[in-house]
């Protein structure tokens, strides 16, 4: 077993509200973790727990075995990258990621070393005698990156690093982040409020909503099998109907859908999700014969939106609306377009069934 | 990558810079020192003012408001004030409306010639009035041949709205260029005109910033002692009665009981402006980027010849003085001459500077520069020390109360703001009344002195550090603590070097400030120790009028002279943002 960081029952309470509630979480050496929630759900405050920045009200972090509640940050050798990068303006790249060697006392020659191995690390050698104001937003967000890794911490900590750059250079840095965990086989615990970010490079995803740990999981999962409406909701983006169930049927208020018989709630209420990709669409009066009729529905394309490879459709049944995403071929093979009267097919085991009593 | 090569190296005990035990100790520190070199003072003036002979007592108000001499100095102080207040706000207004609001050619002329009184002491407009209007007045005698005098009430009104001026100015200036200009567009755009533009939106929406500068100026004119003690003549106000019963008469509980009927007017003074300053800030809009439409001719050559006028006042107050020590006898002789920059002898000695120059120098220059020049050294020395002292406590300070937010720092915070409520001269009384005891072995040096003037002019300090510090994002710092540096690493390599630039402008202040004081430190000069703003007086009340526009131009010299050499240090003007607020 390596170093392992564990959270137990950690709790942060701001006088009364209770902003981090009893969370448990044990991450291995190695592991790449991503806290993912809405603002305010309490995960940058877990972050700042483990770095030691905020003082734990109860429970415990505990490192490689040892509680380090009452550990000063400097102590705890934990990098940290900031949303706002906070490089120090008045000095150069090198001075920047040089800084936590210096403090270490670390030697002339071993700094420099250390520094050139940074900068190769993320391509800035050619930069490193400019000064921050003189980077663009990525270029600084690498160079934060790399001082925090240049005094080898134990485990890097990265609170929204990405979400002031713009979305091609996110995805680009994304990715060089994913490498450079890969490479450097580091814990990493990254703080984000964008699902597909967190769904895309990390190991393993916590999804938190008011203090609390919602769902702890591979992205595949939690994406797949969302443990709660809340989930299902936050991670992508799904069509919920409420209703009763009675064995492997469902009634919702307009109408009727057959359910997969292994959903494991047998409670009456119940909550049904379905992804949009999950769903079909035909032109009205021409559905393939092999589908359940229960679950065709009648509706109107009202909105169209190309997102790329797919388009997404809001389609009106009724007055309920279920947004649908289309292959961008299937769509020009079946000549839809807005306006369309179409026949809406609901797969009974693409529905996720929740109790209604979790909370909405 | 090996782990153990990176992860030692604190050779510091981590005790010792263990971040809260150090924020508590420096807190400690600040706590100490306000409270000992101000609340005590203050308390010391209190408690005298109320006992005597150890029992509570209202004896010294009875004697204080029955007299109607002494209860006169409170009159002519709140008359002078009220006025000073009104002209000062409207004529500082307008400027700054000229400013802000109109295309007027030569705006950074106007600017820098209106902060010309910050850098003299405030008794200079006394001095140029009496060169021009006083009893050998050059318009009074030699032009007019009146009788007239400007000495009294009128000399005190007129020198207080020129010194001033420029700190209205800051204010108005401030509110108007930060209010949304248009607000005033739109409601032109909708048909108001000029006129009713101005009073329904430009005037209310500035309303808490005029009040503001109102207040400041009435606490400044009611504070004020350099004016009033050479122009005022036999018109007394708070201020000089304080020094007239303490040194005069040696009326210590007198003295005492004037100092506290003065702290109520000004106290309250500060406490409006104060929060109106808070008010108005409130209502400045981030993103108001104001765009002048060009001014019609009228409106632009009204408020240019308006504008010059402050400005030529002001420039005639100096080349006044400026010339006034170079002449013979002014008025009537204007041939040229240095002597009155060979000061009577005025008895001072200078630790380093007198020995140097008398082991240098023989004959007149020895006497000159060793011993006349002596205070002149002394207030060089004692300046430069106060603004090192005064910049670095207000930066901790203000890096304390902003950044650190420990337990306990509105108190920290409510502390380092108050000097401003509390007149120099009542300051100065207290100092006597809490040190001049055999065991405060500080009484009587350079020491008391410098921590008088700190002390003094903490506020301003205390308020554009915190301005700055906030420009600091927080997470700089925990970027540096994360990166393993300790709290003394992460001020010195990180805070320190993002705030030098506000650390060198505030040094500049406390300079300033320290050349050109008059009213607290007027007590706490001594037969050795003696300082070149102080002589002025004396020089004036000896009758050497000229010898006291020499000593207030050597000030300005070496003021403006700081300033260039701050300006090349930093690249930026030092005066900007420093009158006080």
């Amino acid at each position: 077993m390596g170093r392992n960081l564990r959270l137990e029952n950690l709790t942060k309470k701001f006088g009364t509200l209770v902003a981090v509630d009893r969370v448990n979480l044990e991450i291995e050496e190695g592991e790449f973790i991503c806290f993912l929630g809405p603002s305010g759900c309490g995960k940058t405050t877990v972050l700042r727990m483990i770095t030691g920045f905020e003082a734990v009200t109860e429970g415990h972090v505990i490192f490689d075995g040892k509680v380090i509640n009452d550990l000063i940050p400097q102590k705890r050798e934990f990098g940290i990258v900031f949303q706002s990068y906070a490089l120090f303006p008045n000095m150069t790249v090198e001075e920047n990621i040089a800084f936590g060697l210096r403090v270490r006392k670390m030697a002339k020659k071993a700094i420099a070393d250390r520094v050139d191995q940074m900068l190769d690390l993320v391509g800035l050698r050619d930069w490193r005698n400019l000064y921050p104001a003189q980077l663009s937003g990525g270029q600084q967000q690498r160079v934060a990156l790399v001082r925090a890794l240049a005094p080898n911490p134990q485990v890097l900590l990265l609170d929204e690093p990405l979400s002031a750059l713009d979305a091609k250079i996110r995805v680009r840095l994304r990715a060089e982040v994913k490498r450079l965990q890969q490479e450097l086989k580091k814990t990493m615990i990254y703080v984000t409020h964008d699902q597909e970010e967190a769904l895309s490079i990390a190991d393993r995803v916590v999804v938190m909503e008011t203090g609390q740990f919602r769902q702890v999981g591979k992205p595949i999962d939690i994406y797949k099998s969302p443990a709660s409406s809340f989930v299902a909701d936050f991670v992508g983006t799904s069509n919920f109907f409420k209703g009763i169930r009675t064995d492997d049927r469902v009634r919702t208020e307009k109408r009727e859908f057959r359910v997969s018989k292994s959903a494991p709630f047998s409670k009456e209420e119940v909550f049904l999700a379905i992804r949009p990709e999950k769903t079909e669409v035909f032109k009205y009066g021409e559905p393939p014969g092999h589908l359940d009729p229960l679950n065709l529905v009648a509706g109107r394309i009202d909105v169209v939106t190309f997102l790329g490879a797919a388009v997404r459709l809001v389609i009106n049944m009724d007055g309920e609306e279920v947004i649908s995403d289309v292959i961008e071929k299937e769509f020009e093979q079946r000549q839809l377009k807005q306006g369309d009267e179409v026949l809406l097919y609901f797969p009974p085991e693409a529905f996720i069934v929740y109790p209604a009593k979790e909370g909405s | 990558m090996d782990r153990t090569d990176v992860s030692k190296g604190y050779s510091i005990p981590s005790v010792l810079v263990s971040d809260r035990l150090l924020t508590g100790l420096t807190m400690g520190f600040l706590l100490a020192v306000l409270t000992f070199f101000m609340l005590y003072p203050v308390y010391d003036i209190c408690r005298l003012s109320f006992f005597k002979e150890g029992i509570l007592t209202l004896k010294n108000y009875a004697a204080y408001f029955t007299n109607p001499r002494m209860f006169r100095s409170l009159t002519n102080s709140v008359y002078v004030s009220i006025v000073t207040m009104v002209i000062t706000t409207v004529l500082a207004f307008f400027f700054a409306y000229g400013l802000t609001r109109t295309t007027i050619p030569g705006k950074g002329l106007f600017y820098t010639i209106s902060t010309f009184p910050l850098i003299a002491p405030s008794i200079i407009q006394g001095l140029a009035l009496i060169l021009l209007f006083g009893r050998n007045g050059l318009v009074t005698r030699y032009l007019l041949h009146t009788n007239w005098n400007i000495y009294g009430a009128t000399g005190i009104i007129v020198a207080e709205c020129l010194y001033c001026f420029p700190n209205a100015l800051f204010i108005l200036y401030t509110t108007l260029s930060a209010v949304d200009t248009r607000l005033d567009e739109a409601a032109q755009s909708l048909g108001a005109s000029a006129l009713k533009t101005f009073y329904k939106v430009t005037l209310p929406s500035a309303k808490y910033g005029i009040a503001s500068a109102a207040a400041l100026v009435f606490n400044l004119t009611i504070t004020d002692f350099g004016v009033p003690v050479v122009i005022g003549g036999n018109y007394s106000v708070l201020a000089t009665e304080i020094y007239q019963q303490v040194i005069g008469m040696q009326r210590f509980d007198l003295g005492a009981t004037i100092s506290v009927v003065l702290l109520i007017p000004s106290v309250a003074a500060f406490l409006l402006n104060y929060y109106l300053t808070k008010k108005s800030y409130a209502l400045i809009s981030g993103q108001a980027r104001p765009f002048l439409q060009p001014s019609r001719p009228f409106k632009k050559w009204a408020f240019t010849i308006y504008c010059w006028i402050p400005c030529i006042f002001i420039l005639v107050v100096f080349v006044s003085v400026f010339l006034g020590s170079f002449v013979k006898t002014w008025p009537y002789d204007f041939s040229l001459t240095f002597r009155h920059y060979n000061f009577p002898s005025l008895g001072g000695h200078a630790p380093l500077w007198t020995n140097f120059w008398a082991s240098v120098l023989k004959g007149e220059m020895q006497s000159i520069l060793a011993y006349k020049y002596a205070p002149i050294w002394n207030s060089l020395w004692v300046s430069i020390l106060v603004a090192i002292g005064g910049a670095t406590l207000t930066l901790l300070t203000g890096y304390i109360v902003e950044k650190k937010r420990p337990k306990g720092d509105q108190v920290l915070y409510t502390l380092s703001v108050l000097p401003a409520a509390i007149p120099g001269t009542v300051m100065g009384l207290g100092y006597i009344l809490a040190f001049n005891k055999p065991y405060f072995l500080i009484y009587g040096t350079f020491w008391i002195i410098i921590i008088n003037i700190i002390i003094c002019n903490f506020t301003l300090g205390v308020l554009s550090s915190i301005a700055n510090l906030k420009q600091v994002d927080k997470s700089i710092e925990e970027a540096a603590v994360s990166l393993g540096a300790n709290p003394i690493t992460t001020f010195t390599r990180v805070v320190f070097p993002l705030t030098k630039t506000a650390f060198f402008s505030n040094m500049a202040f406390f300079f300033m400030r320290s050349m050109t004081t008059i009213s607290a430190v007027i007590f706490l000069i001594s037969a050795k120790v003696k300082l070149a703003a102080i002589e002025i007086i004396f020089l004036d009340i000896d009758g050497r009028t000229a010898s006291a526009n020499a000593m207030c131009t050597i000030i300005i010299v070496i003021v403006v002279g700081m300033l260039l050499v701050m300006r090349l240090i930093t690249g930026k003007a030092g005066l900007k943002g420093m009158g006080a607020s």
